[in-house]
Parts: C-alpha cells; sequence; structure tokens
C-alpha cells in the first residue's frame, strides 16, 4: 500500500515537475550522454537506482548518466563490516567501476588509492571543480583530515550539516507526577533515576522501571562524561581523541576509572537496565512504548518522535535535557555530528573521463546540485519559496522524511555532497527543535577528532596492536560494569597489561600520523 | 560416477588452495594473490605473539571437549532410546520433535537463547525465581558461556545426529536378538551385549570426523551469543580471526590463523584415526 501511495506520488509529482528551467550551465558533457558505471552500496541504500527522480534530475542537467553495477549489495544492518566487505568483493573481483561510493570509504580509497586502485584528485580539482576547490579552500581542515598518508585526496566526503547527533532524553511527565526538578548535576541525576526504580512513577504498583536505558550499550558508558572521562573522541565508539594537540585514549583516563566505578555502582543498584548489553537496537522502542523507560542517550530526531506515544500513555512526555554537570561542575555533551563523514564517493583507477567524472562530482557542489542532493527533485518534493527549498506538505505526510528521500535518490551516504541541515528541521518535531535550542544555548559540544591516514609503517602496528587493545579494554569495561570485577582493583594491573598489548605504541603511531595530516 | 565428486573438489576444495600462500604474503586486494610481497611467517609470528590468540586456541580446545564429552554421546542415547520404544506413532512424533531445531538458522537460535536466559522475561529466570533465586544475567557471566553455548548444540544437533545411529541399529542382524530372546536376555543386556557392540564401528568413525571438526565449534552462534564481558571464555579462534581479521580487511592474518587451524585440526584427525586403529581396527582410513 505504501508503495502504491509513493509511485502515484510520484507519478502526479511528475505532471507538475515538467515546466523546470533548462540549467545549460550545469552541462559537463554535449551531444550524446556520457555513461559512467557506478558502485554504490552504503547503510541507507544497497545499491544505485537509475529510475531515481533525482538521478533522472542530474541527467537531464548534466547529460552524465551513472549506471549502476553494484556487486556485493545487501541489506545488512551491520553497515561498518557490511559495506567493506561490498568493497572488498568489488575490489577482489578486479573491476573496479568508474565511480565508487560506499559507507565507510575512507580508510578503502586511501589504502588502495596510493595502489593505483583510486585516482588522486588535487589536481582534478583544482583544473577543473571549482565549486570543490572553492569548498576545500574555506574548509582546510576537512582536507586535511580526507587526505591520504601520501598528502593525496582519494575521495569527495559526505558532508554532515548540523551539529547536533544524540542528546539526554528523560520522562518529564514522571518527573511531575514524583514532585521533581530538572536534574542540573550528576547528584540530581542519580537522585532522579532512583526516584524512578524506588516511586513508581508509572503507576503501576511494581518496581518495574527502568530509569536509564539505552539502545548502544555505548550511550551507558558515555555517562562516563559525567566524571570527567571520556567515552569516545569523535562520533565512533571508543574512538581516540585529541587532547592538547596530542592523542590519547579516553579509556586509560583517570575519569574514566571514576566513572566506570560510579556506573558500576549504578548497575548494581538498578539504575541502569539491568539487560543493557543484550537488549539490543529494539530497546527504546520496547521499553518506552511499555511505559518502563526513564532515560536515555539517543539522536535529536528520532528520539523526539516518541512523543507520538501521549495518545496510548497518558501524560507521556519524553524530552531533553541539558547535559547534568559532572561532579567537576563541567556540562558536556560528547556526541555531535561529525563535520566530514568517512562516506563518500571516489573515481576508479581505471576511469577513462576523470575530467568529466570530476566535473560530476563538482555538479553536486553546485547551488542546483546542492538542493538536488539535499531536498530531492523541485516540484516533485519541494517547492521554492522565497529562495528556500520547502518539502511539500505530502511528501512529508509519507512517513520518516529521511527514508522517503533516500527513496528518490537523495541523501545518499554515497555520494559526496554537502548536507543542509535546514531539510532536517522542516520535519523535526517541536520537542527536538525544543532540544536543540536547549543545547545550543548551552554550547555543550566539545571538539572532535577527525581520524588520520596512516603510511604503511603505521598501518603494520596499529593493525597488530589495536585490535587486541580494543578487545582488552571492552572486556574489562563491561566486566568492571557488571560487577565481575573491580575497577579500583584492577586498575594498575589494567593499565601495565594495556601497555604489554601495545597501547603506547599504537599512541605513538597516531601521534606521528596526526602530525602530518594537521600540523602542530 | 566418481567424476562429480572429483570435480567438485578441484574446483572448491584443492583450487582454492593457490590461495593459502597469502598467509606468508603481505596481502593487498588489489595487487592480487600472485603480486603481493612475500612476508615469510610474520603474520604467525604476529599470532603466537598475541595472549588473546592464545585464549582463543584454548577457549576452542575447551569448548569443543565439552561438545565432545556432553554432546558426542547425546545422540548414541538418544537413538538407543527411539530404538526401545514400541508405540509407532509416539516414536515417530518424538523424532519429528527432536530433528526439528537443527533446521532451525542460528540467528533464531541465538535470539531463543538470548530471550530464555534474560533476568528480566526469560523462562530460566522466572523458574529460579519461584525457587527464591536472583536473577542471574548468564549471558554476561563468562562461567554460564560454557554451559550454555554447548547445552543449545546439544539442544539443536543431538535429534539430527541420532538418524545415522539409528540407520546403523536397523542394520543390526534381527537373528542375533532372536537367539538372544531364545536365550532368555533382558532388553537391557540385549542393548548391552548386542546393539552397542553392533554399532560401534560406526561410532568410531563418527567419533574420528567429530575429532576433525575440533577446531571448527561453529562460531556463527558464539559471534551472535558473546559480548566483550564473556570474551574470556567464550572467543575461539574464529571468532577471533573474525574480529581482528577479516572486519579490518587483513585477509592474510585470517589466512595465516585458518592455515594454523586446519593443521591442528589434521594432526588431531591423524592421531584418532591411528589410536583407533590400534586399539579397536576400525579406522577412517
Amino acid at each position: 500500500m505504501r508503495k502504491l501511495l509513493l509511485s502515484s506520488a510520484i507519478a502526479a509529482g511528475m505532471v507538475a515537475a515538467t515546466p523546470t528551467v533548462a540549467q545549460d550551465h550545469l552541462k559537463i558533457v554535449e551531444g550524446d550522454p556520457l555513461e559512467l558505471t557506478v558502485q554504490m552500496n552504503h547503510a541507507r541504500y544497497p545499491v544505485y537506482e537509475e529510475s531515481w527522480p533525482v538521478e533522472q534530475q542530474a541527467r537531464e542537467w548534466t547529460n552524465v548518466h551513472l549506471i549502476d553495477v553494484t556487486v556485493g549489495a545487501n541489506m545488512r544492518t551491520d553497515e561498518n563490516t557490511g559495506k567493506t566487505e561490498a568493497l572488498n568483493l568489488m575490489l577482489a573481483s578486479g573491476k573496479i567501476p568508474d565511480i565508487v561510493g560506499s559507507s565507510r570509504i575512507k580508510d578503502f580509497v586511501n589504502q588502495y588509492g596510493p595502489e593505483g586502485a583510486f585516482l588522486p584528485l588535487n589536481d582534478l580539482i583544482d583544473e577543473h571543480a571549482p565549486n570543490l576547490k572553492k569548498f576545500f579552500e574555506e574548509k582546510p581542515e576537512i582536507a586535511a583530515a580526507i587526505s591520504a598518508a601520501d598528502g593525496k585526496m582519494y575521495y569527495i566526503p559526505y558532508l554532515p550539516d548540523g551539529k547536533y547527533g544524540r542528546a539526554y532524553w528523560i520522562r518529564t511527565d514522571w518527573l511531575d507526577a514524583l514532585g521533581l526538578d530538572m536534574p542540573e548535576t550528576v547528584e540530581d541525576y542519580e537522585k532522579v533515576l532512583r526516584a524512578f526504580k524506588t516511586q513508581d512513577p508509572n503507576g503501576n504498583g511494581e518496581a518495574d522501571e527502568v530509569p536509564y536505558f539505552a539502545r548502544q550499550w555505548p550511550e551507558l558508558i558515555r555517562l562516563v562524561t559525567l566524571w570527567d572521562g571520556r567515552s569516545s573522541g569523535s562520533d565512533t565508539s571508543h574512538d581516540f581523541m585529541v587532547v592538547d594537540g596530542k592523542i590519547e585514549h579516553p579509556y586509560a583516563g583517570e575519569g574514566y576509572r571514576e566513572g566506570i566505578k560510579n556506573l558500576a555502582r549504578w548497575y548494581e543498584e538498578g539504575l541502569v537496565d539491568a539487560e543493557i548489553f543484550t537488549r539490543g537496537s529494539s530497546a527504546r522502542d520496547f521499553l518506552l512504548s511499555e511505559n518502563l523507560g526513564g532515560s536515555t542517550h539517543d539522536w535529536f530526531a528520532s528520539t523526539s518522535g516518541y512523543n507520538r506515544l501521549s495518545s496510548d500513555i497518558e501524560g507521556f512526555e519524553f524530552k531533553a535535557m541539558a547535559p547534568p554537570a559532572s561532579v567537576s561542575g563541567k556540562r558536556i555533551e560528547e556526541h555531535r555530528r561529525i563535520p566530514i563523514k568517512p562516506d563518500g564517493w571516489a573515481i576508479g583507477g581505471t576511469n577513462k573521463h576523470p575530467v568529466e567524472t570530476i566535473k560530476y562530482f563538482d555538479f553536486w557542489f553546485t547551488e542546483e546540485g546542492r538542493r538536488l542532493a539535499n531536498f530531492g527533485v523541485e516540484g516533485m518534493h519541494y517547492d521554492m519559496k522565497d529562495g528556500k527549498a520547502i518539502f511539500k506538505q505530502e511528501f512529508l505526510d509519507q512517513g520518516p522524511v529521511n527514508r522517503s528521500l533516500y527513496q528518490v535518490g537523495s541523501q545518499l551516504q554515497g555520494r559526496g555532497y554537502y548536507q543542509d541541515y535546514d531539510y532536517e528541521i522542516q520535519w523535526s518535531n517541536e520537542f527536538a527543535l525544543e532540544g536543540i535550542k536547549l543545547y545550543d544555548e548551552g554550547d555543550y559540544l566539545i571538539d572532535q577528532f577527525l581520524g588520520v591516514a596512516f603510511n604503511a609503517d603505521e598501518q603494520k602496528i596499529y593493525d597488530r596492536h589495536w585490535g587486541s587493545v580494543r578487545d582488552y579494554m571492552l572486556e574489562r569495561q563491561q566486566a568492571w560494569v557488571l560487577g565481575n570485577g573491580d575497577v579500583e582493583a584492577e586498575w594498575d594491573d589494567y593499565q601495565s597489561q594495556l601497555e604489554d598489548l601495545g597501547l603506547s605504541k599504537v599512541i605513538d603511531v597516531m601521534n606521528s600520523a596526526y602530525k602530518r595530516q594537521y600540523g602542530g | 560416477m566418481l567424476m562429480p565428486a572429483i570435480v567438485w573438489f578441484i574446483i572448491f576444495l584443492y583450487k582454492p588452495m593457490y590461495g593459502l600462500q597469502i598467509a606468508f604474503k603481505d596481502y593487498s586486494i588489489f595487487r592480487g594473490v600472485a603480486d603481493s610481497p612475500w612476508t615469510g611467517f610474520e603474520h604467525f609470528e604476529t599470532l603466537f605473539s598475541n595472549d588473546q590468540f592464545i585464549r582463543a586456541f584454548w577457549n576452542t580446545i575447551k569448548i569443543s571437549a565439552l561438545n565432545l564429552l556432553f554432546g558426542f554421546p547425546a545422540p548414541i542415547i538418544l537413538a538407543l532410546m527411539f530404538n526401545e520404544v514400541i508405540n509407532a506413532t509416539y516414536k515417530k512424533t518424538a523424532q519429528t520433535i527432536v530433528y526439528l531445531p537443527h533446521f532451525i538458522s542460528s540467528v533464531i537460535i541465538a535470539g531463543i537463547v538470548i530471550t530464555a536466559f534474560s533476568p528480566s522475561v526469560g523462562i530460566v529466570n522466572t523458574v529460579l525465581g519461584w525457587l527464591g533465586i536472583d536473577p542471574i544475567y548468564f549471558l554476561t557471566k563468562p562461567e554460564w558461556f560454557r554451559p550454555i553455548f554447548v547445552g543449545t548444540g546439544i539442544w539443536q544437533e543431538a535429534g539430527f545426529g541420532s538418524i545415522v545411529f539409528l540407520a546403523a541399529i536397523a542394520g543390526v542382524n534381527p537373528s542375533l536378538y532372536e537367539s538372544a530372546v531364545v536365550d532368555g536376555a533382558s532388553r537391557w543386556q540385549m542393548m548391552w551385549r548386542i546393539t552397542i557392540p553392533s554399532i560401534l564401528p560406526t561410532i568410531i568413525i563418527m567419533l574420528i570426523i567429530r575429532i576433525g571438526n575440533v577446531m571448527e565449534v561453529s562460531f556463527e552462534l558464539i559471534i551472535l551469543l558473546y559480548q566483550p564481558a564473556t570474551y574470556e571464555t567464550a572467543d575461539v579462534v574464529n571468532t577471533f580471526v573474525y574480529r581482528q581479521g577479516l572486519q579490518s580487511g587483513r585477509y592474510d592474518f585470517a589466512a595465516a590463523a585458518g592455515l594454523f587451524n586446519a593443521v591442528v585440526a589434521f594432526v588431531l584427525v591423524m592421531v584418532a584415526n591411528t589410536l583407533s586403529r590400534r586399539y579397536s581396527r576400525t579406522s577412517l582410513w
């Protein structure tokens, strides 16, 4: 039924869309269209559909046609491994398409680009891509962050816009029911969670409330920031961080130790979901709709949507709260949308039309191209009002707008484009907007580590040690939280074990790569 | 008639052996197997200098030993029990029920196990609750991982594994039983003196095959069930290789670990076969 609605909406849009203005200045080739093969498999969509309205529009404007030759397409939800596997499969098959787009493409192109599998883009951009050139000149840190160890760029990234990602959320109606204020400090937060556990805010007579829960268990570890620890330096879990121009790992710091000690206490007292490590991605859905969950740390847009439950659960209100002040009084929100993702697209080493291809990449950084990448097709999905793209109401009503968009070929992570946060504001609900305003006023975000590119020797050392170090860190982390070990008693042993496993060697190569890439 | 089997062996078993050389190379998918530079035993050194690999190796052995100890006799006992059931309808129904789990995918099995052992809604903890025992978060306790894993394996495979033994029992000469009845033997005596000795060759062959698979614990189920908290007992060679080799695209390293696995399995089969030939005069070759 949904499919039917969608296609009829598209058909209806087609009719309205016909009188688009001719955009001759966007044309890349004259005469016969240029066909370029494309592999595109990313977290949101496993193939490149030639029938997407966005592709059709791009064809009309640029006269370049992308032809899908994606191998290894699958719908796996495990985005990190699934997509890398598809890339490896493509490379192993021996045929590299003209354009390769994917999630997690950065390390891949930075490893195989210098070997010749992908073309370096710097010169092509300088000579043929004015919009990309301007973009990178304005944001040199982004150019630095995506470069390989040889200093060249091998892919054009997907660049998310907007700053905010995850936030703290709390059942404000439960606060009201128990006569509690919005928690301002970690002590307050603990009191509130304890009250959720013991004072039966859902009123069913049982102490079945789950005060703090999370869809992804690293969001529990995120709480160590309340004791001045850190859980990650980027938007990827367990990542390194930059402290005073040097790379460190958050799981080796004192604040982390203190944080884990307290989280273990919270876990033991039942302030944290007992099944936090195994409940998985349905945790938020289940615990909120069963009227059991009290507080979490999760994305603005999708979490605010749960306020629709107020039609089933009387008084239900799930609002963003400012990060509680840590023990030393700092209020930080560790997670933010990273300005540059390791996703995007690259030019295959055997591409016979590199100039046209870079011009095509450049097209998506023109005003029209960027709008097409963000909002879909004018007249079909949005209309222009006062120089701004405004989604059509019927398009907004089709369900989650980001999903509707990538079903028409917009907002693809496998395409190098600059996101326009305005697209998201238009379908964020009042709770999300209110939360974002709260976080804006408080200015809680901190700077992020944008990653490094290793040379071959550094890569070898990293590969040799990092997997073991990381496994050991996570193993101890869960054991401590679950009470199968004691962080205080084991800390020295933990540190020396990290040293034995080679953490300092990994940090050394991180630092040498960091210095080369970002200077300083 | 042998041709299809030979072709199958060549295409799927002998030809891929060419790729084994990447265990000794610095392999790049782009450069290909032939053009990647040699590195000698570097990947093996990395492997053996890694404590987590050593731990994973012993975990593999321990889980397999438990599997052998409890999982191997289970289908034999089951087959002997089916053999004693007289009511045919009951027998068929029971057999169908115990075969069924074999056909369920590991993902579903893992889901069932996670739910069954959940501290809040799981049936196991509910029963423990009736007995006045506090809920246990089984899947994060290293000491519980092996029993749960091995038990799940038995539940899933014992029924299906019993088929081969039932077939062996069906092949026992009925005149042996008839003369035993004439001699006044009890059913218990017939089982011990006739059935089991008659199917012993089958049991030994199955045991040798099983020993050859010692290194191949069903790692997809482990991946679905384990947590960093239970790596201590749950991490086996294959999961270790998956995490540290394949997930990060280190195929050469993963191939080295796989090769080591194969060598160990080969040695085990050789030993089991030799022992069996010497002591029971039954052997695979």
